[in-house]
C-alpha cells in the first residue's frame, strides 16, 4: 500500500511539517526505491534540521545512525519542546539527495497562539508563511538521471526557488502536476494578508550552493528570530541574508498608512537568481497581496 | 534488541590504562599550536613551499608558514597561542621567490623591523627577514595572513590562527559567559587546485584570481575524513604539513568552545548537530557582557578574514526518552528530564537499515547493541555522534568523491568514559 502510493510521488518542496509545541511528533519514513535509478539501492533519512538536545538515533545523520532500506519504514519520534522556524532534508549523500530533491519546510508553533515564540510579542501575527530558499543544476540531475558522475564542485544552480517553485510558480496557489499528471510541486508562496495584519515569514535556506539576501520592496523586514529562536535584539532591514542551513522569522508590519492595498514582492538581490535558467524574469521570487 | 551495558569495573579498567597512556605522552592541548605563555613571545616562522594531501588521495602544492622548531610548511600556518597582555615579536623569513608578509586583524602592531615597506605593511623580499611586533594583545580569535598580494597568497596558504588567552583561566574572554570545558579550531578553508597547479608549473603570470572555483574544502587544513585522524604530535604524522586534526569530544552538560575562522575566499554556513552554539564573540570582540547578548544559533555563519567564538552544550534533555536507557529505578544523573522513560518507538531490525560507521547500534548512550559483521566500529563506547559541517553541502566532497571536505564529527561521550583528546 505505502509502496504502491509512494513509488513516483515525490513532491518538490517535500509536504510542509507543521507541528506543535507539546505534541509528540512520529514521522514514519518509508524508502519505496528509485525506479528511475534501479541500480541505486540507497537508503534515506530525515534530519530535523536545528532540533534541539538532538540524539543520533533520529537525527538522520546517516554516518553516526542507522538509515532505512528499500522496502523498510523508519519511524522517528521528536517531543516537540521548542517552538521556532526549523526545516526538514534527508541527510544521506546530502549534496546528492538534497539539490535531487529531498527537503522541505518544517516548523513549530508556539503554545502561545498567533505568536512565533513565547514571551516574545515581537514575534506575534495575523497570518504566517514558510518560504524556503531552494535550488537546483540541471545538468547536475541530468547526470544523475543517466549515471554519470556527479559535478559537485561545479555545481551552478540555475533553478533557483521558493518552496519548490520558481516566479511565477510561486503565486499559483494551485498544485503543480507533472509530465506523468502525479502532484509534483505542492507548495506555493504566495503570501496574502489584509492591509494593518503582521506577516510572519519563516524564511529558511537549504541551498546547498550559496549564500542568499532576500529582500520586499515596499514593506519594512523586522528580523525577530534567528535559527528557531527570538532575537534579544530585534532589528529594521530591508534584506535578510542566509547561507544553506540557516533561518530568520520575519515580520512585516503593514498597519503603516503608507502601506497600500496592492502587490509586492519578495525577491532574492542574489540577481542570477532570478531567472528560471534561461527565462528571465523567473526564480526566486514572490509577491505579497494585500487586499 | 540484546543490548550489552558497560560495567562500572570495565570502565573503571579503561580510565586507568586511557590515564597510563596519557602520562606517558606530552600533554594534549585542545586547540594544538605553538604555545607561549611568557609577557614576552617570539616566534620565528618561515615562508616556504610544500604539498598537502586531500583525502582523494591528491596532493596540493602549497606555500605556507613553516615554525622554526620543526622547519615544516604547514597549513594552516602554526596556531600562535599568547597570554592577554602579551608582546609578541614574530619573526618571518621569506623562502619564496616573491616578497611575503603577515596582517594581524583586530591587533596592534606597534614596531616592524627589517623589511621593506609594502601595500598594506613591511614586507620580507625573498631571501630577506622582517619582524613584527604585537603589543599589549587583547584576548580571542583572531587570524592572520599575507598582506602581499592577498588574494594570490592566502590562496596558496600563507594563512594562520592567533589565539590570545583570557587572564582568566577557563574562559575565552574576561566574561563568565565564554567559560568552557573543551575547546576546538575549526579554521575553514578552500582551494582552488588548479590555481595551485599554475603556480607549480611556473606560470603565475596565467593565475586568475577573479575566477577561483573552488574543488577542496578544509577544517584545519585536513579534507575529511583526514579531519578525523589523529594530529601530527598525536601521531599522524602521515600528514607532516597538515599537523592539525578536528575530533571535537564532550560529556553531557559540558560546553566546548568552537574557535571559528574564515581562513580563505569563501563564506561557509557552519552547521553544528546536535545543539544551538551561542555565539558570544566576533572578531575577537565580546558581542556584550553576559550569556544574554549573544546569538543561539543552529548554524554559523563564516566569512573570509571573520573569527566566531561559541559555545556548545549537549545535555539531551527533554527528549521524551531516558537516552541512557535507565530502569525507572536505576540511579538517574542530575541533569536528566526523562528518567526511566522507554523510547517511544520500535527502532526496525537491522537487516532493514544501513548501519554508519559511528551507530553504536543501540539509541542509547554508552550501551552498545548487536550489529551485523563489517558494520560499525568506530564509536566503541557508545556516544551520540553529530556531523558538524558545511552546509554549502557541495563543500563536504573531495574534487567531486563524496564523502570528504569540510567535515567533522563531534561525539558526546557518556560520562564513565574518558575522553581521550581532553
Amino acid at each position: 500500500m505505502v509502496m504502491d502510493e509512494g513509488m513516483l510521488a515525490h513532491e518538490f518542496s517535500a509536504p510542509t511539517i507543521k507541528v506543535k509545541e507539546g505534541q509528540d511528533f512520529y514521522l514514519s519514513l518509508t524508502n519505496v526505491g528509485m525506479v528511475i535509478r534501479p541500480d541505486l539501492f540507497d537508503p534515506h533519512s530525515v534530519h530535523w534540521h536545528g532540533f534541539p538536545n538532538a540524539a543520533s538515533v533520529f537525527d538522520g545523520e546517516p554516518m553516526a545512525s542507522a538509515t532505512v532500506n528499500m522496502g523498510a519504514t523508519f519511524t522517528y519520534y521528536y517531543k516537540a519542546v521548542i517552538p521556532g522556524s526549523y526545516m526538514y532534508h534527508c541527510h544521506v549523500e546530502a549534496p546528492e539527495h538534497m539539490p535531487m530533491g529531498m527537503l522541505g519546510n518544517l516548523y513549530m508553533e508556539s503554545a502561545t497562539p498567533n505568536c512565533a515564540y513565547n514571551g516574545a510579542p515581537e514575534t506575534c501575527f495575523d497570518v504566517e508563511y514558510p518560504i524556503e530558499i531552494v535550488a537546483f543544476d540541471p545538468r547536475f540531475h541530468e547526470a544523475d538521471e543517466t549515471i554519470q558522475p556527479l559535478p559537485f564542485a561545479a555545481m551552478n544552480d540555475t533553478y533557483p526557488m521558493l518552496n519548490g517553485r520558481g516566479y511565477p510558480d510561486t503565486v499559483n496557489p494551485a498544485d503543480i502536476i507533472n509530465k506523468d499528471g502525479k502532484l509534483a510541486q505542492r507548495v506555493p508562496a504566495l503570501i496574502t494578508a489584509t492591509r494593518g495584519q503582521r506577516i510572519l515569514l519563516r524564511i529558511s535556506s537549504l541551498s546547498t550552493t550559496s549564500f542568499h539576501s532576500l529582500t520586499v520592496l515596499g514593506i519594512p523586514m523586522r528580523v525577530v528570530g534567528k535559527d528557531a529562536r527570538a532575537l534579544n535584539f530585534p532589528y529594521n532591514t530591508n534584506s535578510v541574508f542566509l547561507g544553506g542551513g540557516e533561518s530568520a522569522d520575519v515580520i512585516l508590519d503593514t498597519s503603516d498608512p503608507n502601506i497600500l492595498p496592492g502587490t509586492y514582492f519578495l525577491y532574492v538581490t542574489n540577481m542570477e537568481h532570478l531567472n528560471n535558467n534561461a527565462e528571465e524574469y523567473g526564480g526566486m521570487m514572490t509577491e505579497i497581496r494585500l487586499n | 534488541m540484546k543490548t550489552t551495558k558497560f560495567r562500572q569495573s570495565r570502565m573503571i579498567l579503561a580510565a586507568m590504562i586511557a590515564f597510563l597512556l596519557l602520562s606517558a605522552m606530552p600533554a594534549l592541548a585542545a586547540v594544538e599550536g605553538l604555545v607561549c605563555s611568557a609577557p614576552t613571545c617570539n616566534y620565528d616562522l618561515t615562508a616556504k613551499t610544500d604539498y598537502i594531501s586531500t583525502a582523494d588521495g591528491g596532493s596540493v602544492f602549497m606555500w605556507g608558514f613553516a615554525p622554526n622548531d620543526t622547519g615544516i610548511m604547514q597549513y594552516p600556518g602554526p596556531t600562535l597561542i599568547v597570554p592577554e597582555g602579551a608582546t609578541v615579536n614574530v619573526t618571518l623569513t621569506n623562502e619564496l621567490s616573491v616578497p611575503v608578509s603577515i596582517v594581524f586583524p583586530g591587533q596592534t602592531v606597534s614596531a616592524t623591523a627589517g623589511g621593506v615597506p609594502g601595500l598594506l605593511t613591511s614586507e620580507a623580499m625573498p631571501g630577506a627577514t622582517v619582524t613584527y611586533t604585537l603589543s599589549n594583545v587583547t584576548p580571542g580569535t583572531f587570524i592572520y595572513y599575507s598582506g602581499t598580494n592577498p588574494s594570490l597568497e592566502v590562496e596558496m596558504g600563507l594563512v594562520g590562527a592567533l589565539i590570545v588567552r583570557s587572564a582568566t583561566a577557563g574562559q575565552a574572554y574576561d566574561d563568565a559567559a565564554t567559560a568552557f570545558d573543551h575547546e576546538y579550531l575549526f579554521f575553514l578553508s578552500e582551494v582552488d587546485s588548479r590555481i595551485h597547479d599554475l603556480v607549480v608549473r611556473g606560470k603565475m603570470d596565467e593565475v586568475n584570481n577573479t575566477d577561483a572555483r573552488p574543488n577542496y574544502w578544509f577544517l584545519n587544513g585536513r579534507t575529511a575524513p583526514d579531519i578525523m585522524a589523529p594530529s601530527y604530535s598525536q601521531g599522524g604524522t602521515w600528514l607532516p604539513t597538515q599537523p592539525y586534526n578536528c575530533m571535537p569530544m564532550m560529556h553531557p552538560t559540558e560546553t566546548i568552545l568552537l574557535r571559528l575562522l574564515g581562513g580563505g575566499r569563501a563564506s561557509h554556513p557552519f552547521h553544528h548537530h546536535g545543539n544551538h552554539a551561542l555565539a558570544v564573540a566576533r572578531e575577537g570582540r565580546l558581542l556584550g557582557a553576559g550569556a544574554a547578548q549573544g546569538e543561539l544559533l543552529f548554524t554559523q555563519t563564516v566569512t573570509p578574514g571573520k573569527t566566531t567564538d561559541a559555545t556548545f552544550t549537549w545535555s539531551g534533555e527533554n527528549l521524551g526518552w531516558d537516552y541512557f536507557g535507565h530502569a525507572p529505578g536505576d540511579p538517574a544523573y542530575p541533569w536528566e528530564t526523562d528518567h526511566g522513560v522507554p523510547v517511544p518507538v520500535q527502532i526496525p531490525d537491522y537487516k532493514d537499515l544501513t548501519i554508519g560507521p559511528f551507530w553504536s547500534g543501540s539509541p542509547f548512550m554508552g550501551v552498545a547493541g548487536d550489529l551485523p559483521p563489517g558494520t560499525g566500529g568506530f564509536n566503541p563506547n557508545a556516544g551520540f555522534f553529530y556531523m558538524w559541517h558545511s552546509h554549502a553541502e557541495i563543500e563536504i566532497t573531495n574534487f567531486d568523491i563524496f564523502p570528504g571536505g569540510m567535515l567533522t564529527m563531534m561525539v558526546v561521550e557518556h560520562p564513565d568514559v574518558m575522553l581521550m583528546n581532553p
